[in-house]
């Protein structure tokens, strides 16, 4: 498909950006530039107060609080983009190469699951891993304990709604681009005496590489950001990041320690996000100068 | 270690990885199905009794029906603005070329890459300064604008990927023919990426319509389904929730599914064009 060169001076072209950006612009762009300029803000008496200084920032950065609930909060990111990476690997190849006659329907059934409410789902997490849940209920009629599997209000629990919400970004991204993988390739490595995982490991994984990329990318971004998880899962026992933010604006109402707060989690990930796409213009250079 | 049993290894693997999935999506999902049944106040397994008591409970919740209404009526504004938007969006994004088109693409796609929590929580702060100087509080409007700012850059990525492949010879050969530009888009353009920008609005009133963070942040006082629900759960589960659960599902599952067989069948119109040709 060729494209057609456009001038700003074309109507067409105006028709089709212009809405859009008048819309970004007013409602994401600005946005983002208040949330900076109010982080210099302070509050007194529940009100805000435009004293223009570094308070809040100083405060962010020199409370072991924050840090700490930070440094949680990457960390349980971290874990979360691994754990849906290596899972999407074998679920989006074997997807592709052994149920591909199925792999519409399956891809039907994950979007389907994908696109529902993510409070009633987490809701009905907690059902099934409650005490006196379907897990616990069914295990003990085979015979366990009760209450043999105490993960509910737990970090680990987040994790398992984390790890739910967010697996099928990884699956179809990784679906994608080991769709585009010429299977000839794998074939003429067969030919070539590999073995299958020899030919797994070094034809498809690195072709498959900008999809692993980008979907371990978006997990990472969006998993700084959840707070269902945590409060309806992990019991609110330990607060990630989010669930700071949202104290901030709504039960403590201190604005510019919520925007400050705001920025932290959007310069983590962009600068995530900008790590990744240095990562993938080298190695695209890295295939051009072979 | 043989190729056999590498493969059967690998066989194994992969089944079971594909399997296991669609259990660990489907197990959530089930629960809330099976619970929706039961008789007894308290959600603990087994179920003692069967009965369909709450879903009666549920259809009699005030609260209920005008959280449903905001949902519907919300998820109908942000499809229509996020859709139209987004066609002229995938356009720019696919079949122009034009000056500072990066930035109009970085602009179009970063919300895509915001959680969000965040993205509510930055628009909410603008949102009340407007609302000052406008003199009316955030609520359902903020969370239209919301929703388009988070579901615009889906429609673009679906409808753009229904434009590759779109051969621009049609445009030129209708123009030859002395179509004018809007003929052209209304004649040719638009029905050959009409499957897309179906699954698109499709996509658009699904993704509004469970959307739980954004309209959290900026619906104010209104209500929507998620956040009608996330509010029960807080205070305690009550057994309503699972038959709301159900209800819900069903109309999704109808549209998705309504979704692919379009999807088919265009295909299938192309492909016998092909073969025609």
């Amino acid at each position: 498909m060729a494209e057609i060169q456009k001038s700003w001076r074309d109507g067409a072209l105006r028709l089709s950006t212009l809405p859009l950006l008048l819309l970004m612009g007013l409602f994401f762009v600005i946005p983002l530039i208040m949330t900076a300029l109010l982080s210099f803000q302070g509050t007194q008496y529940y009100r805000l107060v435009w004293t223009w200084d570094l308070k809040v920032w100083t405060d962010v950065f020199s409370q072991v609080h924050y840090w700490t609930i930070m440094w949680r909060t990457l960390m349980m990111a971290l874990v979360c983009t691994v754990l849906c990476t290596i899972l999407a690997i074998p679920i989006a190849y074997g997807m592709l190469h052994r149920l591909s006659r199925w792999s519409d329907h399956i891809t039907l059934l994950m979007v389907f699951a994908f696109l529902t409410d993510a409070v009633l789902k987490t809701f009905g997490w907690v059902l099934f891993l409650d005490r006196s849940g379907v897990l616990n209920g069914t295990l003990e009629a085979i015979g366990f304990p009760p209450a043999a599997v105490n993960v509910l209000f737990t970090p680990n629990a987040t994790m398992i709604g984390m790890v739910y919400n967010l697996l099928p970004y990884t699956i179809f991204t990784i679906a994608l681009s080991m769709a585009r993988i010429d299977g000839d390739l794998v074939l003429a490595a067969r030919d070539a005496g590999a073995s299958r995982l020899r030919a797994f490991i070094e034809v498809t994984l690195p072709l498959a590489k900008p999809g692993i990329w980008a979907g371990a990318v978006l997990v990472f971004v969006l998993s700084l950001g959840v707070f269902l998880e945590p409060k309806v899962m992990g019991g609110g026992t330990s607060p990630l990041a989010a669930e700071l933010i949202r104290q901030s604006f709504e039960t403590r109402v201190n604005w510019p320690l919520g925007a400050a707060l705001t920025l932290v989690l959007i310069v983590i990930g962009a600068a995530a996000l900008t790590v990744a796409g240095a990562v993938a213009l080298w190695q695209a250079r890295r295939v051009v100068n072979d | 270690m043989t190729d056999r049993m590498e493969k059967r290894i690998a066989d194994v693997l992969l089944y079971g990885s594909v399997f296991a999935a669609l259990i660990f999506f489907y197990i959530p999902i089930a629960t809330l199905v099976l619970f929706s049944f039961t008789k007894s106040r308290f959600l603990s397994w087994p179920i003692p009794e069967f009965s369909t008591r709450w879903y009666g409970e549920l259809l009699a919740d005030r609260d209920f029906w005008s959280a449903l209404g905001n949902s519907a009526l919300l998820a109908v504004l942000a499809t229509v603005f996020a859709t139209l938007l987004g066609i002229g969006g995938a356009f720019a994004w696919s079949r122009y070329k034009f000056r500072f088109q990066w930035g109009f693409r970085i602009l179009t796609f970063a919300p895509l890459l915001f959680p969000q929590l965040l993205l509510g929580v930055v628009m909410l702060l603008w949102f009340s300064v407007l609302a000052g100087w406008l003199n009316m509080s955030p609520g359902l409007w903020s969370a239209v604008i919301g929703h388009v700012i988070y579901i615009t850059p889906f429609c673009i990525v679906i409808i753009s990927v229904q434009m590759q492949g779109y051969d621009n010879t049609l445009d030129y050969a209708a123009e030859d023919a002395g179509a004018t530009r809007w003929q052209i888009l209304r004649e040719i353009t638009l029905p050959l990426i009409w499957p897309g920008i179906f699954s698109a609005a499709i996509f658009a009133f699904l993704l509004s319509w469970g959307n739980f963070y954004i309209t959290y942040s900026l619906s104010g006082s209104t209500r929507t389904l998620p956040t009608f629900v996330f509010s029960g759960i807080a205070v305690g589960s009550s057994p309503i929730y699972p038959a709301l659960a159900t209800l819900t599902f069903i109309p999704a599952l109808v549209l998705i599914f309504a979704v692919d067989r379009l999807r088919k069948r265009a295909a299938r119109r192309r492909l016998s064009a092909i073969a025609e040709s």
